[in-house]
Order: structure tokens, then C-alpha cells, then sequence
């Protein structure tokens, strides 16, 4: 096992290596780096400047040359002395990258993990109903979706729903027409989603529909999109229902090995929320990942010393009621900042930049400005992803579905749910991972376009200036970081997939 | 041992029951046929075939090109003055630009642009991938190695990446969409070639591959009869879905200042020059936008359409009971449970492509509810 | 154990089948797979189910366990321990499976979910009908891979699928398929994909399992040496329909059916195999007779102590060492062995598809390593070839008639039209219809694509045939069609025959020599009558007494002298 990932490492970097010797020599020779001073070159001025583009450039070395001499300064960074050069105008490119580097990665993680997210459950949810009106519509999507011209979409998401959005959110109000279009759609897609016979349709239809027709006029009524509150009772209820879905699917409420635990977990759940009230409004990453930590390892905890012979069940019900507990008390947090944001930041979704300049503001409100900068720019990027990831998925589910174990399965009489979930899903999980990982480098390139859109200055930016420039140092940085990270990327699923596959590992 | 050599026992044996089937038989179609006797089956794939003809004419004789003149009255490069704002009307269909220039004029030929960038990369992009891939698998070792670690660049570094500085430097050198379409060909190969190379690597290993060899045949015989033939799925599927993302790789290239370069006008760089006008003139935005969405969304249900030609098992709804299987059996029909819709199609597969393992194997049953050449009647 | 289950009482009727039929939709069409089939099984009983493809025998076994695909529809009545399975809700129908009636599959290499370990294969089962949880249906499963014969259980449990040989996993999927103790187990060809001495070990285990437990087992096979080795009843099933049923001993012996008599006579038989007493004359005549025949041969192929290399990971890995045989024009020499064996091995190497890495391999005198670019390809004229899969032999692509003359086209032999002239005098030769020529191989049955692989071998009048299991995946009827017409060639054109095969029955029907290999080397070799009927080595012994033959009483004695020699008790 690690001689199967040492081994892919070292494939990668030879083949990031190969990467970087194209890249450098194809930028090398894209185009003149003077070409807009040689016509001025008797003006001493002009013939002054053209000499230091020379000099930062080092434009009198043979490329491969000036290649070594970067890798030198690159090769650095591995025993903390890097140096990735200068471009045109003689600035050090280790300092652009910084903060470049950051919020373009940010962007790409978080676009990646929310496609798959999305996409493998859609793609399941297509494989078990194959040809069902469900599954014809999300083929149709999808075939829209990765026909979509990125750039084309984010423009129009851009000047629709960013600028309405902020329009609207001045002073939020629905006119009937509104209510009862939105109603009306939201039921037809829930009504898709769920399927089933005409009654359980008609059902979910209808109850949708009512559920959402009464809520947008009450909100409105209630100035919620001004000043969302939830508060201890509402977190209470859902918790509690998370948990008796979660016994519901499982083992049913009569096996107190399972209800226990989630029952215990609801009631700590409360508990956590007022104390740690104080030190959740000005909080810091670190107590935020503790927290998550709590809210897995309690639970296991929990289960593992209830559960006895139901103890995978016992478990999973409990994390279901901790994890969503944790998740709606920091989404109350976010609730009770809203207002106090909004008056930072009158137009929350902006549409330049990868944070508002000159904002400050408290932990909370930091987060939400990132957050609803990020919001646009990780929906367009990651649609698209969704888009492909569902069809992979969808297509390695049906592909499982046909296999002899599968048969085997359902001969022992086991339930649909489980022959899915243990014997399809993670079969079908094998050639998803490297999907996922292959398409990374293409979520990156998708990031260039987003970003240019946006107007971040991101990795991207730096990029197309430097390729405008016919500058290699920013070019190169560009690939480095990308490249590096998507070696990375491609080692995580190598170890996903042995995780997955014994077949790799034993 | 014996024989079955009485009449009444040939009467009664699979063999002979086959030979009078075989004898019986009439129309004999090749795969070929078959498969495109599937495709045109293919409702989404027949519409989008016909839109994207007439998107293709429509372009093409509209506006003229290669200097032959259109039925269109404005070209694409006369400024005038913009009539009513240069809202749309009944002259000028999709409006007018900012300095007056019709814009069905500009849109029809960033469309041709488009459309042969596309057509080209998809083109080229198959017949490098097709061969390397093919010659990867076949050879395998060093020159498998070799070309394997060159595509794995793209696993790597985003092919946008590459192809902007392989668009900057063509466009550099000769500004014409031919050859920035050839150059883009040249380096998105690697997705085929990785499908293509898994496949011949099963594909060599079939007998028929085996027999050729023994018989002497050249590599290149093997190649490019047995092996790339038997790819034609893969590789028509890809072409399509590789022309489908070369729009949307030139458009994007267009639109980020590396791909087309003006006077040549393309629907990426129509979407770039006129995206700030999207509050004043939103029609200049919506085109071009439109028509990569329509042209890559019928490239893709093409594409759709090939690969369930090629491959029915994959796709199409399996037969539900019928009427016609209830008369035959006399009786009203009771509905079975319907669970493992793909475990038989599983075993018929293997029945019909499966090597039997090892030494002893023995007549695979599973086939018995179909054979495949029956799979044409669906 | 946390329960205790009434096992059916023996005698008791556990499976009930009544005017069963099955049709599948196709498109507008439709095609009635099973056409009216009683059949009942009885408690610690063995009914066979035999037919040939398209028969309708696993259509059958699908139904009884409601596992049929949603375009099949299905009449009559099916009763598990007294339960209507037909139409039953999918939910009720999940009840009973395991329980009442469970299945073991064909494939043992992909029954199994490779990403499970046994423990929760076996296990869930248990868990799921709410027999045992936790350590109580580890202890289960441990006790039965134990029952099965795998050892080392308790630490086995934890591994996964592909640690297991075929047979392990075979015998897993059996412990599967008895862990909630069923009354009725369908085996639908439990044996077929394995090799014959681990097929006999199977079967012991499937007999004392029938016998301990009481279980009724629906047994689905081809192979009527499994028949008669297995089963109390036979019920033999053609094309839907039911057309004979009958004690093992009536339908063996006295078959009424054309159909059935038919498939007995085309099935190979070997008998007279001296397996226990050293019949020491008998050999020796046996000797003399393959001695005085081997005057005045005229040797085509000929092998001297070749060996060969296969790559692998940590460098090589020899397939076959100081194999020698000789072939001689006319003649047939065959070459078996189990699988892993490496008898397809050495028979590549002749087709020059493997690299030899020791010795001397000869076609017509000329050593086939030394020969370079021209030289080697003409010397490859010399040498046709038949494989062993019908599917995958003949390129799809090509008409019946391209894939005739390809071997004229790579040697630019001929005109067009000599080359068509030569595929219709061998269609003619394998007995196939002019028209043939320009059909597709989709249109064939395995059985006529298999002939048509045979004019292709043909087509440049070879001196050597190989012959690589080219009737392992055909029908009985459909092999001894073949086998007859490769017979009937090889006296009319006269080449000499390298048949390779694990069929022990077909090779004495058809080889004048036979070499019996195991791990790549040579166990025995020497003629036919001397090898098969006098062997000597224990190895060749016990792939002999592994064999089944269609004849319950001769197949009991085997079954014993098998024991004896593997000193196991005789049950």
C-alpha cells in the first residue's frame, strides 16, 4: 500500500516535471516580450525601459537555461528558501502568490466538495430510479448543465441574481404572483424528487406547495430576511427529527440500544448550545473544529458503549442529531450577525473580488463576507461538476447494478436499501474517486474563467497577465501551485481507492 | 464415443435446430447497420442532428463565406446608425451593436468561427488520440509509458491552460482560425487516447487479435483493421463529446483574449466584447451565448445518441411485459417482482462476450433468453 | 447458536413446481423461455435440471427465487415450503429468500462483492432475518466456512474474495447460501467454471451437506457426469419444454426422448480406465500397439524441452519447463491439464505468441526461434489455429467471408476470386451454407462460429492445427458436431493436430498421444491407450477418477476409487 502510493508520487512528479519544461518553453515562445517597445527603440527613454524588461527577463540566456535557473529557485521551497523570480516589471512573484493562492483554492476545494456532494447523490438517486420522469429530467439538466458556456453563466448569474438579489433584500416583499409561481415550482421539483405512485405525487405536490405558499408571506410578514432568528426551540425540534428519521430508516423506535444514545445526543445538543453561547460569538477556527471533532466523537463514543449489537445504528443516529445540532447552532450564530452585517455591507452578494476591501467586522461577519462573496463564483463552478459527477456516478450505479454479486445479494433477501448502500454504492464509489481526481485539473481551469468574471485576483489573474506578457515566473507559479495541488488531490484518491478497494491494499 | 448421427436425433439436437435457424435467416446486416439503425431510433439525437445542420447552413450561406456572398443584406463589418437603440426588429434580427453593425451578421460568422475551431479540434484531437491510444495499448511497455505520461499532463496542468498558450503562440505565428482549430486538436487528445488504450488493451487480447498475430499479420494490420474498428464506439462517442467542449474551449479561450483575434470574430469574444453592455443592449450578450448552448447541447444528445447506439445494454429501458408475451402464453399475465432489472442482462452479456475461465469451462446458460442479434429489434 | 429451526421433514415435497411458464419481452415480440415445467423437490433429495443453452433451465431457477428481470412474466404456480412464490410482493418474497430457499450461483469469481469481507457477506444474511447479530453470527459463519472446508476459518473470515481460490470461493458461496439453514437450494451449474478435481470436491461437499441437513436441492447442469453422480431424479428440459423426467437410473440408462437420447449419445464417454490394480499386461500390449504405429511417421511439430516465461511484477515467472512432444502428420497429440497448468501456455508458443526461453521448438524442421521477418511469417503459414471462445474468435467487424480469407490476404495468396473460391470449398467442408460468406458473426450460434474458426485455420492448408479447447464453451450436442467434423478434416487434409484440452473423454475420443501437464511440467505422457486407460502417475490417476461419467453405477465406483486413492473415507 505505501509503495503504491510512493510509487504514484513519484510518477506524478516526474509528469509535474515534464508539465513544467512545456509549459516554460511553450511560454517562452508565445509571443515577443518586447513587442510594444521595438517600434519606439530610438527613444532613449523607451530603449532604457526595454533594456530592464531585458535584464528582469533575462532575455539574452537560452530558455532552457533561464528554465534550470527557476527550477533552482522553485526546487528551493522544498527546504524553505523559495524563489519562483520576478515578472515583467521586476516584482517578486513568491509574494503575488500569497493571498492568490489562497482565495483560488479556497474557491476550487470548496467548488469540488460541493459537487461531489451533490453530484454522486443526484447520480444514485438517477441509477435506483433509471427512467423514471425523474431521471430524464436530470439527464436533461445535466446535458444543459456541461453544455453551459461558464463564463456566459456566470455573467448571467452575475446581473440576475446577485444584482436582483441585492435589490430586493433593500426591501423584501413578494407579490402574490411570486408566492404562488414559487410554490407551484418548488412542489413540481419536490414531486420529481420523491416519485412514487399518482396519490403519493399528488401528496407531496400539494403539501409542498401550502408548506411553501404560507411560509413566504409569514416570513415577509415576520421581516425574516432582515432579521432571521431561529432559536433554541426550533434547533430542538429539528434535532429531534433528524433523530427519529435517522431511528425510522434504521431499526425503528423500539430498540432503546439505538434511541438512547440519539436521545442523549439531542439533550447534550441543548446543553451545548447555551454554553458554549459566549464563546461562539466571537469564536476562532480552532474552537470550530474542536467543536466538529466533539460532535463526532461523542457520538461514537455515545453509540459504541449503548449500542451493543446495534452499535453501527446506534452510532449513526446520534451523529446525525450532534452533526445537525452543531450545524444549526452556528447557523443561528450567522442569524444573529445578519442584521449587524447587512449594515456593514447594504448589497450582501457582491460580484467583484474575493472579499470586500477595507471590510472589517468581527469573526461572524468576516464569514459572511467571504461566504457571500464566495457564494456566486462556487455555484458556477461547481454546476458544471455536478453536471458531470451525477452522470459518472449514475452510469458506474447502473454498471454495478449488473454485476453476479449483486444477484447474490438479493438472494440472501436482503433489503433494497442495504443491497445499495453496502453492496452497489461502494463498488460504484471505485471508478467515481478517479473520475473526480481527473477532473480536478479542469475545476482549475474552470476557476481561471470564474475568476476573470468576478474579477478576483486570484491564480488566474496572474496567469493571463503573465501569459500576456509572455512572462514565464507568474506562469510558472500558477502551474507550480496548481500543479502541486492537484498531485495532491490525485494521491488523496489513490488512498481513497485503496481504502475502498482491498484489492489494492491486501 | 458416439455420435448423433440418426436422423430422428439431429432432428432433436441444439446444432441442428441452429443450422435451420441460420439457413432460414434472410436479411443479414453488418454492425454497422445495426448501429445506425439504433441511432436513428434515437429521437433527442435526430433533433439535435437536424438543428445543428440547420445551424450549419444557416451560418454558412447566410452571410457567405470563403467570398461567396449570402442571402443576408448586411455584412458583418459596415457600421451604421443603430435603428430604434438597436433593439431587434424585423431588419435587423438580432439588433445592432454599439457602433451600428448588424449583429445576426457578426453572430453568423463568430458562429462559423466557432464551428470550424470546433470541428477541427474535434477532428484532429480524434485521429492523434485514436492512434496513440491505440499504439500505446497495442505495444504497451516504454512507448505505453511513454505516451501515458505525456497525457497525464493534463491531470496535472488544466487543458484551458495549455491550450491558451498553445492559442497565444498559433495565433502568434499565423492568425487564422484553421490553424489555431489544429493546434487546439494537437493537444486534446489525452482523454481519448487514455479510453482508447484501456479498451485495446482488453481488445488484444481477444482471440480473433491472437489469431491475426499468429497468422502473421502486421501490427499495423492489427492496428488499423481489428483493433481501431472495434474502438469506432469509443472513439465516434468521444469525437462528438470532444467537439461539444472544444466550443466551449474555444468560446472560453475567446472570451479570456487567447483564442480568436479580431478582425475574426467568434461567439466566445462577442460574449467578452460586449458583456459590460449587458444592462444597456442585453441581446448582444444572449446570441452567442445561445448558440454555444445550442450547439453544444446537440453536439452532446448526439453524442448521447451514438453511445446508446453502440452500446444498447447501457441505455434504453428494458422491455416491460407485453401483451404479445401474454397471448403467447395463454394466460393473464402476473406481474413479477421486479428487483435484479440488470443481473440477467449481466449474464447475457458475459454469455455472449466472456471467455469461459481457465481450463474447464462449459456452455454458459444464461444466454437463453435472447441472443444478440436480437438486440436490433428494440 | 441463538435459534433453533424445524428442518423439513425428508420425503417432504419443498419445492413445488406446477405448469410453470416464463416468456421474455423483446421489442414488439416475445419468447416463451420456460413452456409449462413440473418439477417437485423433495427433502434430501437431488433433482437435476439438465438442458443445453437456451433450454430454459436457469429461467427456471431464477423464477423459483423471484429474481427474474422486470420484462419476463411468469404463470403456473411455484411453491417454497408451501409458500406461492409467484406473485408474491417483493417485500414477502425477500422473506423467504435465504430462509426457505437460497441459490448458489455459477460464477464463483464474481459472486462474491470483492470490497466485503466473507465475515460480512456471510454475516448480513443472519442480520438481516433477524437470526443472530454481533459475535453470535460470527461464531455462525466461522462454524460454517469450517462446515465448507475452509481452513483456518476464524482468521480467514476477516479476509476478502479475491484471497481465495475458485474453489474456496465456491465453497463460501455455498456456506452463504446455508447460513439461515434453507430448506431448498438452488445450485444452478455450481461446478461448471471449475476444474474437474476441484468440480469432485465440490460435489462431495454438496452430497454431505444433502445428507446432513436435509435440504432439497434443485440441481441445474449441463454435465450429465454431475448428473449421475448428484442426482435421485433428472428432469430434461429442450427449448422450454419439459421432455423427460425420471429416476437418475431411467433416464440414464433407458432414456425415452429422442432429444434425451441425443444428448447421452453425443455426451464422450471414458471407460475402461484401470484406476487401482496395475494391470500390468494390459499396458504393455497397450505400449506395443503406440509402438508399432509409430513407424513411418512423418513429424511436423516437434517440442524439445522447451520452457517459457510469462512477466510478471517481481521479475518472471515460468509457465512451462522441459515439455516434449511430437506431432505427426495425420495425427493428433493433446495436450491437458487443469488450469495454471500451462498448456495454453506451451500451445502460444508454437503460434509463436510467446517467446520460448529454453529448447527447441520445430515446424517442418525449421526452429521457429531462429527465424527472423519473412522466413517467420512463412513459416507461420504452416500453422492454423482454432481458439477456445466462440464469441471472441472472429472479429466482429469482418463478414463470416473477410474473416476466412484474412489468413490469404496476410500472405497475399491469391486473386479475389480464388479466395472467394477457397472460403466456399471450406464453408462447404465445415458444413455451413454458401451464403454465409456474407454474414456477420453476430448471426451465428457459438457452435457454427466455432466451424467457421476451423476453415479459417484451414484456409492455407496448414501442416499443423492448433486446437485450443475449441469445444470447452459449445453445447454437448454442439461439441460432438464439431469434434466429428475435425475428425472427418483432419483424414481429408491431413495435418497434424496439437489439441489442447481439460476434457479428458473428448481427448480419448480424438488424440493419438496425449501429454498430461500440471504447474507447467510434464506429469505423464506416452499414446491414448496407454495414458488414459493404464496410467501410471497418481496425478493423472486422480484427474482420471475426477472425471464423471454419465453412468451412475460406473460413476459411484469411481467416486470411491477416487477416495481411495485421495485416502479420504468413503461416504
Amino acid at each position: 500500500m505505501l509503495s503504491f502510493i510512493l510509487r504514484r508520487l513519484g510518477i506524478s512528479a516526474i509528469v509535474l516535471l515534464l508539465a513544467s519544461v512545456l509549459v516554460y518553453f511553450l511560454t517562452t515562445i508565445s509571443g515577443d516580450p518586447l513587442a510594444g517597445m521595438r517600434e519606439q527603440a530610438n527613444d532613449p527613454k523607451v530603449a532604457a525601459q526595454m533594456q530592464a524588461r531585458i535584464v528582469a527577463l533575462d532575455l539574452d540566456t537560452p530558455w532552457f537555461i533561464r528554465y534550470l535557473k527557476w527550477l533552482g529557485g522553485a526546487a528551493g521551497c522544498v527546504w524553505g528558501q523559495c524563489n519562483l523570480g520576478t515578472d515583467v516589471n521586476g516584482n517578486a512573484v513568491l509574494d503575488q502568490l500569497g493571498s492568490a493562492a489562497a482565495s483560488t483554492l479556497r474557491l476550487v476545494l470548496l467548488s469540488v466538495v460541493i459537487a461531489c456532494i451533490v453530484g454522486i447523490l443526484v447520480g444514485v438517486l438517477t441509477a435506483i430510479r433509471q427512467y423514471s420522469d425523474f431521471d430524464y429530467i436530470v439527464t436533461f439538466i445535466a446535458f444543459v448543465l456541461f453544455s453551459l458556456p461558464v463564463f456566459w453563466v456566470a455573467v448571467l448569474l452575475k446581473e440576475y441574481a446577485a444584482i436582483n438579489y441585492n435589490n430586493w433584500i433593500a426591501n423584501p416583499s413578494f407579490t402574490p404572483a411570486q408566492v404562488v409561481l414559487t410554490a407551484i415550482i418548488l412542489g413540481l421539483i419536490v414531486m420529481l424528487f420523491m416519485g412514487g405512485s399518482w396519490k403519493r405525487r399528488v401528496l407531496s405536490f400539494g403539501v409542498v406547495a401550502v408548506v411553501v405558499g404560507v411560509a413566504m408571506p409569514y416570513f415577509t410578514w415576520l421581516r425574516f430576511w432582515q432579521y432571521p432568528q431561529m432559536g433554541p426551540a426550533v434547533i430542538a425540534v429539528v434535532v429531534l427529527a433528524v433523530g427519529a428519521f435517522a431511528l425510522q430508516t434504521t431499526v425503528g423506535f423500539k430498540e432503546r440500544r439505538v434511541w438512547l444514545p440519539a436521545l442523549i445526543s439531542a439533550a447534550l445538543v441543548m446543553v451545548v448550545y447555551y454554553a458554549s453561547w459566549n464563546l461562539l460569538s466571537e469564536p476562532n477556527w480552532w474552537i470550530l473544529i474542536l467543536g466538529l471533532v466533539l460532535a463526532i466523537a461523542v457520538p461514537w463514543l455515545l453509540g459504541a458503549w449503548l449500542g451493543g449489537r446495534y452499535r453501527p445504528q446506534a452510532i449513526g443516529a446520534a451523529a446525525s442529531v450532534t452533526l445537525t445540532g452543531a450545524f444549526l447552532t452556528i447557523v443561528d450564530h450567522l442569524f444573529v450577525t445578519w442584521p449587524g452585517f447587512m449594515a456593514l455591507k447594504p448589497r450582501p452578494i457582491s460580484t467583484i473580488g474575493s472579499n470586500t476591501p477595507n471590510f472589517t467586522g468581527n469573526f461572524w461577519e468576516t464569514f459572511l463576507d467571504n461566504g457571500t462573496q464566495l457564494l456566486l463564483p462556487t455555484v458556477v463552478l461547481a454546476v458544471v461538476s455536478i453536471a458531470s459527477y451525477s452522470r459518472y456516478t449514475r452510469a458506474a450505479m447502473i454498471d454495478v447494478q449488473g454485476q453476479d454479486y449483486m444477484r447474490t445479494a438479493r438472494s440472501k433477501g436482503l433489503p433494497e436499501r442495504t443491497v445499495i448502500l453496502r453492496h452497489a454504492f461502494r463498488n460504484a464509489l471505485i471508478p467515481i474517486v478517479t473520475i473526480v481526481a481527473m477532473d480536478f485539473a479542469a475545476v482549475i481551469g474552470g476557476a481561471v474563467i470564474t475568476e476573470q468574471v468576478f474579477g478576483w485576483k486570484g491564480m488566474g489573474e496572474l496567469f493571463q497577465t503573465g501569459l500576456k506578457n509572455v512572462d514565464p515566473a507568474p506562469v510558472m507559479a500558477f502551474v507550480l501551485v496548481t500543479g502541486g495541488v492537484a498531485v495532491l488531490f490525485n494521491l488523496l484518491s489513490d488512498v481513497i481507492y485503496a481504502l475502498i478497494d482491498p484489492r489494492i491494499r491486501v | 464415443m458416439n455420435t448423433p448421427e440418426t436422423p430422428e436425433a439431429l432432428g432433436a439436437s441444439v446444432a441442428a435446430v441452429e443450422d435451420a435457424q441460420l439457413a432460414a435467416k434472410q436479411d443479414s446486416l453488418s454492425q454497422g447497420r445495426l448501429v445506425w439503425r439504433r441511432f436513428i431510433r434515437h429521437k433527442p439525437a435526430m433533433i439535435s442532428a437536424a438543428v445543428l445542420v440547420l445551424l450549419i447552413i444557416v451560418s454558412m450561406t447566410s452571410i457567405g463565406i470563403f467570398g461567396i456572398k449570402g442571402w443576408w443584406p448586411y455584412d458583418f463589418k459596415t457600421t451604421s446608425v443603430s435603428i430604434n437603440g438597436g433593439v431587434p426588429s424585423a431588419q435587423h434580427w438580432f439588433g445592432q451593436e454599439d457602433i451600428g453593425r448588424d449583429y445576426f451578421a457578426l453572430v453568423m460568422s463568430g458562429t462559423q468561427v466557432s464551428l470550424i475551431v470546433a470541428f477541427l479540434v474535434g477532428i484532429s484531437g480524434t485521429v492523434l488520440g485514436t492512434l496513440l491510444g491505440a499504439i500505446a495499448g497495442y505495444y504497451r511497455g516504454w512507448i505505453d509509458s511513454i505516451i501515458m505520461r505525456i497525457a497525464d499532463i493534463f491531470f496535472v496542468i488544466p487543458l484551458l491552460l495549455i491550450a491558451a498558450i498553445v492559442a497565444k503562440t498559433a495565433s502568434g505565428a499565423i492568425s487564422s482560425p484553421w490553424f489555431l482549430g489544429i493546434m487546439l486538436g494537437v493537444v486534446s487528445w489525452a482523454g481519448l487516447a487514455r479510453l482508447v488504450r484501456a479498451q485495446v488493451l482488453t481488445l488484444r487480447e481477444r482471440e480473433y487479435v491472437e489469431a491475426a498475430r499468429a497468422m502473421g499479420a502486421s501490427s499495423w494490420r492489427i492496428i488499423l483493421k481489428h483493433l481501431i474498428p472495434n474502438c469506432i464506439g469509443t472513439v465516434l462517442v468521444n469525437a462528438t463529446l470532444a467537439t461539444a467542449s472544444a466550443v466551449l474551449l474555444e468560446t472560453s479561450l475567446s472570451f479570456l483574449g487567447f483564442g480568436v483575434k479580431a478582425p475574426d470574430s467568434s461567439l466566445g469574444l462577442l460574449i467578452s466584447q460586449y458583456q459590460n453592455s449587458f444592462t444597456t443592449r442585453p441581446w448582444l450578450f444572449w446570441w452567442p451565448g445561445l448558440i454555444i448552448l445550442i450547439i453544444a447541447l446537440s453536439v452532446n444528445f448526439i453524442g448521447d445518441g451514438l453511445r446508446d447506439a453502440f452500446d444498447p445494454r447501457q441505455s434504453g429501458r428494458v422491455k416491460k411485459r407485453n401483451l404479445a408475451a401474454a397471448a403467447l402464453m395463454g394466460i393473464r399475465p402476473i406481474p413479477v417482482p421486479t428487483t435484479a432489472e440488470r443481473a440477467e442482462l449481466a449474464a447475457r452479456e458475459r454469455a455472449a462476450s466472456g471467455p469461459p475461465r481457465g481450463g474447464a469451462a462449459g456452455p454458459v446458460d444464461a444466454a437463453e433468453t435472447e441472443r444478440t442479434d436480437e438486440e436490433e429489434g428494440r | 447458536m441463538s435459534h433453533t429451526r424445524e428442518s423439513a421433514k425428508r420425503g417432504e415435497v419443498v419445492l413445488d413446481i406446477r405448469d410453470l411458464k416464463v416468456a421474455f419481452a423483446s421489442g414488439d415480440d416475445a419468447k416463451l423461455a420456460v413452456n409449462g415445467l413440473d418439477l417437485q423437490v423433495k427433502a434430501g433429495e437431488v433433482v437435476a435440471l439438465v438442458g443445453e443453452s437456451g433450454s430454459g433451465k436457469s429461467v427456471t431457477s431464477l423464477s423459483t427465487m423471484g429474481l427474474l428481470p422486470p420484462n419476463a412474466m411468469v404463470s403456473g404456480s411455484v411453491e417454497v415450503t408451501g409458500h406461492q412464490v409467484i406473485g408474491l410482493p417483493e417485500e414477502r418474497m425477500r422473506k423467504l429468500r435465504a430462509t426457505e430457499i437460497a441459490m448458489v450461483f455459477q460464477e464463483p469469481m464474481t459472486a462474491l462483492n470483492p470490497v466485503l469481507t466473507v465475515e460480512r457477506q456471510l454475516t448480513e444474511a443472519l442480520e438481516t432475518h433477524n437470526l443472530a447479530f454481533g459475535q453470535a453470527a460470527r461464531d455462525r459463519a466461522i462454524s460454517l466456512l469450517e462446515r465448507v472446508g475452509i481452513p483456518d476459518a476464524a482468521k480467514r473470515i476477516k479476509q476478502y474474495p479475491h484471497q481465495f481460490s475458485g474453489g474456496q470461493r465456491q465453497r463460501i458461496v455455498i456456506a452463504m447460501a446455508l447460513t439461515c439453514e434453507p430448506k431448498v437450494i438452488i445450485a444452478d451449474e455450481p461446478t461448471t467454471a471449475l476444474d474437474v478435481t476441484v468440480q469432485a470436491d465440490v460435489l462431495d461437499l454438496l452430497r454431505e451437506l444433502k445428507d446432513d441437513l436435509g435440504v432439497g436441492i434443485l440441481l441445474i447442469t449441463h454435465n450429465m457426469g454431475v448428473v449421475a453422480d448428484m442426482a435421485d431424479r433428472v428432469s430434461v428440459m429442450f427449448m422450454g419444454d419439459l421432455v423427460e423426467e425420471g429416476t437418475v437410473q431411467e433416464i440414464l440408462y433407458r432414456p425415452q426422448h429422442p432429444y434425451t437420447q441425443a444428448l447421452l449419445a453425443a455426451v464422450p464417454r471414458l471407460t475402461d480406465v484401470a484406476l487401482t490394480h496395475d494391470d500390468e499386461a494390459g499396458r504393455l500390449e497397450a505400449e506395443r500397439a503406440g509402438a508399432a504405429e509409430a513407424k513411418g511417421r512423418e513429424v511436423v511439430l516437434s517440442a524439445k524441452s522447451i520452457a517459457i516465461d510469462y512477466k510478471v511484477k517481481s521479475g518472471t515467472f515460468r509457465a512451462a519447463e522441459g515439455v516434449s512432444f511430437d506431432v505427426a502428420a495425420g495425427e493428433t497429440t493433446a495436450l491437458v491439464g487443469e488450469s495454471g497448468s500451462g498448456k495454453s501456455t506451451v500451445a502460444k508458443a508454437v503460434l509463436g505468441l510467446l517467446p520460448t526461453a529454453a529448447g527447441e521448438l520445430r515446424v517442418q524442421g525449421r526452429d521457429l526461434a531462429s527465424l527472423k521477418g519473412k522466413e517467420a511469417k512463412l513459416a507461420r503459414r504452416a500453422i492454423g489455429v482454432v481458439f477456445q471462445d466462440p464469441a471472441a474468435s472472429l472479429d466482429p467487424r469482418f463478414p463470416i467471408g473477410e474473416c476466412i480469407m484474412e489468413p490469404m490476404v496476410v500472405h497475399k495468396v491469391g486473386t479475389k476470386a480464388e479466395r472467394v473460391a477457397r472460403a466456399m470449398e471450406l464453408l462447404a467442408a465445415v458444413k455451413l451454407p454458401a451464403d454465409v460468406l456474407n454474414r456477420y458473426p453476430h448471426e451465428l450460434s457459438g457452435g457454427q462460429k466455432q466451424r467457421v474458426g476451423i476453415a479459417r485455420a484451414l484456409v492455407l492448408d496448414p501442416s499443423v492445427l492448433i486446437a485450443d479447447e475449441p469445444t470447452s464453451a459449445l453445447d454437448v450436442s454442439v461439441q460432438a458436431t464439431v469434434l466429428e467434423m475435425l475428425k472427418e478434416i483432419q483424414a481429408d487434409f491431413g495435418f497434424a493436430c496439437l489439441f489442447v484440452s481439460h476434457d479428458l473423454a473428448v481427448v480419448d475420443h480424438l488424440a493419438d498421444n496425449v501429454v498430461v501437464m500440471k504447474r507447467g511440467q510434464v506429469v505423464e505422457q506416452g499414446p491414448t491407450e496407454r495414458v488414459l486407460h493404464f496410467p501410471q502417475e497418481d496425478y493423472t490417476k486422480e484427474l482420471l477418477a475426477a472425471a464423471p461419467v454419465p453412468d451412475p453405477d460406473a460413476q459411484k465406483v469411481r467416486r470411491e476409487a477416487r477416495h481411495r486413492l485421495l485416502g479420504i473415507g468413503t461416504s
